[in-house]
């Protein structure tokens, strides 16, 4: 490759064009190796086949057996997956995913979009707001649920207190099978809508002007400015959101785990909770490594048809 | 920062080799280290038979809690004395999430004791098809010894798949029921309810509002309603072996559920959930101490925990549990058997036999019930003189003695655990959350134990 | 008049997003009984429920934990990652680009299928209730590779020639050079994964199961769900709030560089 010449004295001295490649001075072999791209990458690489090749390929063993650690691995066939395919459990899981997909990705799009057109305003104080609204993501997950472990409580809890002292009734955020989920829904958005603020905001700012400036020219309102220019530039970052909160929404776990244990009624038995306890508390390591490898082809299903219908070309 | 120091001078090679070496060297050595870590933490060693010429020397695990523990040194002394040439010592289990998860390691371990008290029968199939412990034919009195203990009622119990017995019924837990006499009394009942409509007509006579602020303040009695499969070992397990007249799930490897047994079981925890009989919050301590409650399902266990904590002027008593109406025979329960068994890596199976028989000969039954108030697995329990005294001076324990009998324990299948989360989904759908009927619930369960059964039988 | 409105959005939004922590710090001074109450002030205030934390569990041994955790995870993340990334930038040598594939598909494959088979390697390791089992599987961290790669990329290659020239090993450029002129890069990689280590909490539940060994997320999950806190309000609420301090903490001070760091790649905390 070619090098512009620097300029140093030891080069002049040299005359000849220096690569890289070459042999280092003292040019010894354990030198030569030492200091090749495959000693440096070699700790990751090794890593990564220890604590990423070998579990990956270990599944695909697993899956075809039963184990429960302490004692030899039985082989069980296909067993695993016959099992799964009769699972009411594994079917509730995935319906509970799509119940908590169908609330949280609209409501933080359309929260996310909402502030992020705000703070896209020359205004004072955005800095502030923007460190506000962000907090919710950095905090622990742990700290958000317990957190609104006192805010949806049905007796105590802040939001019906609130609701009560307006005159309303008490709603049974986490105590019905039927709000249960939407409740998880809520937490989750709440949790996460600063990040996706950030992004749409980041969005937003990449829009060019002169766009607007043309569609100005055809006398285009806010509204359509909006939907025609706005929507379709923003479109990369929706499909991002999208394709982030639904793995995301297949890796809930610690808002379940603490707040409902996956009730009431199974309402909340998120994918991730359902392999951790078939693991973890019954010992099922085989058809629970199944039904991570169930879910993960799902995943990548559902994100593919998703980028499918929801992407578009930009122009 | 660079993380470590340069020296200037000698070769790009030789300082990129001390700089890389400098990175690998501690790596390498903090990863050697901790590899000798592990491999030294793993070899805690498990009962040795060395020491002296001549001197047997065997290990035995009792389980972890405190009362047992006492109990085992007590025993473990007294034989040592007898036996200067067969010395028994007493090993703490080692940690591990349960003692059912601690046993199979050991047995996958080699680290194995040579005789344990605190086996569990449900774990017993999986012992003897890992060839980890020994069958009792092979010593010469075990039938006579199994047949003059084993009451009649529980003698194809303990029996193994191949026939065998691999393990010697020490002593149960039946769940028997608590019952505040006082506010039965006050009710108008001087005996406890004997049967469901029983129970559920008492129940609308205690389950109050006291102070008249809307809310019930009492009620007859209260479960976990969150599905935790070992909650249900307080409800609808022990109700369900009484209703099928001591049938548990499985027979003969096949799944052969009592579906009206069954179902009669949801239909009654359902009518006292519907009726708000039976409160739908959880407590942290104890309610019935606090006769918030006047009802528990609990075992003997609860007899000196009682004692201990109970106000003198508080009345209650033991009494078997609600039978479904028009329940005839004797009425069996759910008891959590813990029994003993010798293990197969033992150096001294005769001496291990032994010591077992010693443990549960009368004298060491007398000081199991004096130390743990926890009963004993023998046929003649309350005939025999030597406990006679034993249940004078502790009448409450007399209604235990005489459940142990009709006591039924787990099915010794794999993933019982899972089925019974099974019951514990259902139980919450239909009793606690009346969503279905009980005959969906009980065929729902079924489904799903046949599903986990299928699931978990070897090919 | 547009703007007014603007900012009583903009004021809505913080409320919604930021008064719920403030509630929490208040109610874990108030006694027991006022904490389901609306507003921040209490009639009394106490540090009842936090010494019934301190009480209970070991909460200050847990905090080390993590501190011992995240600190090993992000200095191994940081070194051996700039190794990496910056021989996948900066050096040539065959099978470059196929490494770099590997790394961007360990990106694609959802945490659901590595957990169980990652689990039974810790337990065959015997690393099962240790700080090892929980650092030693998250030494390296594809993103933060990809980051520093990305950021090697644009070091002018003549400053490596020159260091080449005066003699120096690609180690000491990499650590004397290189990171004084990719600061950001290391400081966003750096923080993605103290938030994400800090924070995380399955993991260690899956292979801690001794207390004095937990980290203080689990330890904290572990008292609300366990029982340990026995129904008391704001004993749970004040370990949460230990539990994120420390991370708001460094993010008041940081903010705008935690923002961009963990807004570029969408990572959440």
């Amino acid at each position: 490759m070619a090098v512009p010449r620097p300029t140093s004295p030891e080069y002049e001295q040299r005359g000849r064009g220096f690569s890289s490649d070459k042999a280092r001075p003292g040019g010894k072999l354990q030198g030569r190796f030492l200091n090749s791209g495959y000693a440096l990458v070699a700790p990751y690489v090794l890593h990564l086949l220890v604590f990423f090749g070998y579990p990956l390929l270990f599944s695909f063993i697993l899956v075809f057996h039963r184990w429960d650690v302490v004692t030899p691995m039985e082989f069980a066939g296909l067993k695993n997956f016959i099992r799964l395919l009769q699972d009411d459990l594994f079917f509730r899981a995935l319906l509970n995913t799509g119940v908590f997909l169908s609330i949280h990705i609209p409501l933080q799009i359309i929260l996310a979009l909402f502030f992020a057109e705000l703070l896209n305003k020359r205004l004072f104080g955005r800095a502030a707001f923007r460190a506000i609204y962000f907090l919710p993501v950095v905090v622990s997950g742990v700290v958000v649920t317990i957190l609104f472990q006192q805010l949806f409580a049905f007796d105590t809890g802040l939001i019906n207190n609130l609701i009560t002292s307006l005159g309303g009734s008490r709603v049974p955020w986490l105590s019905s099978p039927d709000f249960a989920m939407p409740s998880i829904a809520i937490l989750a958005t709440w949790k996460n809508a600063g990040l996706y603020v950030i992004l749409f905001l980041g969005g937003l700012q990449n829009i060019p002007s002169s766009l607007y400036e043309v569609v100005d020219l055809d006398g285009a309102n806010a509204w359509q400015k909006w939907w025609h220019v706005t929507l379709p530039m923003l479109n990369p970052m929706v499909v991002t959101v999208v394709v982030l909160s639904t793995i995301g929404g297949f890796s809930l776990f610690i808002e379940p785990y603490v707040l409902t244990g996956g009730g009431p009624l199974n309402s909340t038995l998120s994918a991730l909770l359902y392999i951790y306890n078939q693991a973890f508390y019954f010992n099922h390591m085989g058809y629970a490594a199944a039904l991570g490898l169930c879910f993960a082809l799902l995943i990548l299903l559902v994100v593919l048809l998703q980028r499918r219908f929801v992407e578009r070309e930009i122009y | 920062m660079p993380l470590f120091s340069f020296r200037a001078a000698g070769g790009g090679a030789a300082a990129a080799a001390r700089s890389a070496s400098a990175v690998a060297y501690p790596l390498v050595k903090v990863l050697a280290f901790a590899a000798l870590l592990v491999a030294g933490g793993a070899c805690t060693g498990s009962g040795e038979t060395g020491g002296e010429a001549g001197v047997v020397r065997l290990t035995y695990w009792p389980a972890q809690n405190e009362h047992e523990r006492r109990l085992a040194t007590e025993l473990a002394e007294a034989w040592n004395r007898e036996h200067p040439g067969v010395q028994v010592a007493v090993q703490p289990l080692p940690a591990g999430q349960s003692s059912e998860e601690v046993l199979l390691a050991a047995v996958v371990a080699g680290t194995t004791p040579d005789v344990c008290s605190n086996v569990w029968p449900g774990i017993v199939s999986h012992l003897v098809r890992a060839g980890g412990v020994l069958p009792f034919d092979r010593f010469a009195d075990s039938d006579s010894l199994l047949a003059s203990r084993i009451p009649e009622a529980l003698l194809g119990h303990f029996r193994a798949e191949d026939g065998r017995y691999y393990q010697i019924p020490w002593k149960t837990n039946p769940t028997m029921m608590m019952y505040n006499k006082r506010l039965f009394r006050e009710a108008g009942y001087t005996e406890p309810p004997a049967s469901y409509s029983e129970y559920l007509a008492a129940a609308a006579h205690v389950t109050k509002d006291l102070n008249g602020d809307g809310q019930v303040d009492r009620w007859i009695g209260y479960r976990d309603i969150r599905p935790i499969w070992w909650q249900r070992y307080f409800d609808f397990y022990p109700f369900y072996i009484g209703a099928s007249g001591g049938r548990t799930f499985f027979e003969d490897g096949e799944l052969a559920l009592d579906t009206a047994a069954a179902a009669r079981v949801f239909s009654f925890f359902r009518e006292l959930y519907g009726q708000r009989y039976f409160p739908l919050t959880t407590y942290q301590g104890s309610a019935f101490l606090a006769e918030t409650i006047a009802t528990e399902f609990t075992g003997p266990y609860n007899v000196s925990w009682m004692e201990e904590n109970a106000p003198p002027e508080m009345e209650y008593g033991f009494a078997p549990l609600p039978a479904p109406d028009g329940h005839e025979g004797p009425l069996y329960t759910y008891g959590d058997f813990k029994n003993i068994a010798i293990f197969a890596n033992t150096k001294h199976p005769d001496e291990a036999w032994a010591f077992a028989r010693y443990l549960v000969s009368k004298e060491a039954d007398l000081k199991l019930l004096e130390t743990t108030r926890q009963i004993p697995v023998r046929r003649d329990l309350l005939d025999d003189s030597t406990f006679a005294d034993f249940f004078r001076r502790n009448p409450d324990v007399v209604p235990f003695a005489r459940q142990a009998e009709y006591t039924r324990g787990v099915d010794s299948v794999p993933s019982f655990q899972e089925m019974l989360d099974a019951i514990a989904q259902e139980f919450e759908a239909s009793a606690v959350y009346g969503v279905r009927t009980p005959r969906e619930s009980t065929l729902g369960a079924i489904r799903r134990i046949n599903m986990i059964h299928e699931w978990s039988l070897a090919d | 008049m547009k703007k007014v409105l603007i900012y009583i959005a903009l004021f809505a939004g913080a409320l919604v997003f930021g008064y719920p922590f403030v509630w929490m710090a208040t109610a874990t001074f108030k006694p027991e009984l006022e904490i389901g109450a609306l507003s921040p002030i209490a009639s009394e205030w106490t540090l009842d429920s936090y010494r019934f934390v301190f009480d209970t569990i070991p909460l200050g041994r847990a905090f080390l934990n993590s501190l011992v955790v995240v600190t090993a995870v992000t200095t191994s993340v940081l070194v051996f990652g700039s190794m990496a990334g910056y021989a996948l930038a900066k050096l040539r040598w065959r099978g470059r680009e196929f490494v770099f594939m590997t790394i961007l598909f360990t990106l694609m494959v959802p945490f659901l299928v590595m957990l169980i088979p990652l689990y039974t390697l810790v337990v065959q390791f015997g690393w099962t209730d240790s700080l090892v089992g929980v650092i030693v599987p998250f030494m390296m961290n594809a993103t933060a590779v990809l980051i520093l790669r990305q950021s090697f990329l644009t070091v002018p290659s003549e400053i490596l020639d020159a260091a080449r020239v005066d003699g120096c090993g690609e180690l000491r450029i990499l650590f004397s050079v290189v990171w004084r002129l990719s600061v950001p890069a290391l400081v966003t990689a750096g923080i993605i994964v103290f938030v994400g280590t800090w924070n995380e909490v399955l993991w260690p539940l899956v292979v801690i199961r001794r207390e004095e060994w937990m980290t203080m997320p689990q330890m904290v999950a572990l008292f609300t769900v366990g029982g340990g806190a026995s129904a008391r309000l704001g004993a749970q609420l004040a370990a949460a709030l230990l539990l994120g301090l420390p991370v708001v903490l460094a993010y008041l001070f940081f903010q705008r560089h935690f923002i961009t760091s963990l807004a570029s790649t969408g990572v959440k905390g």
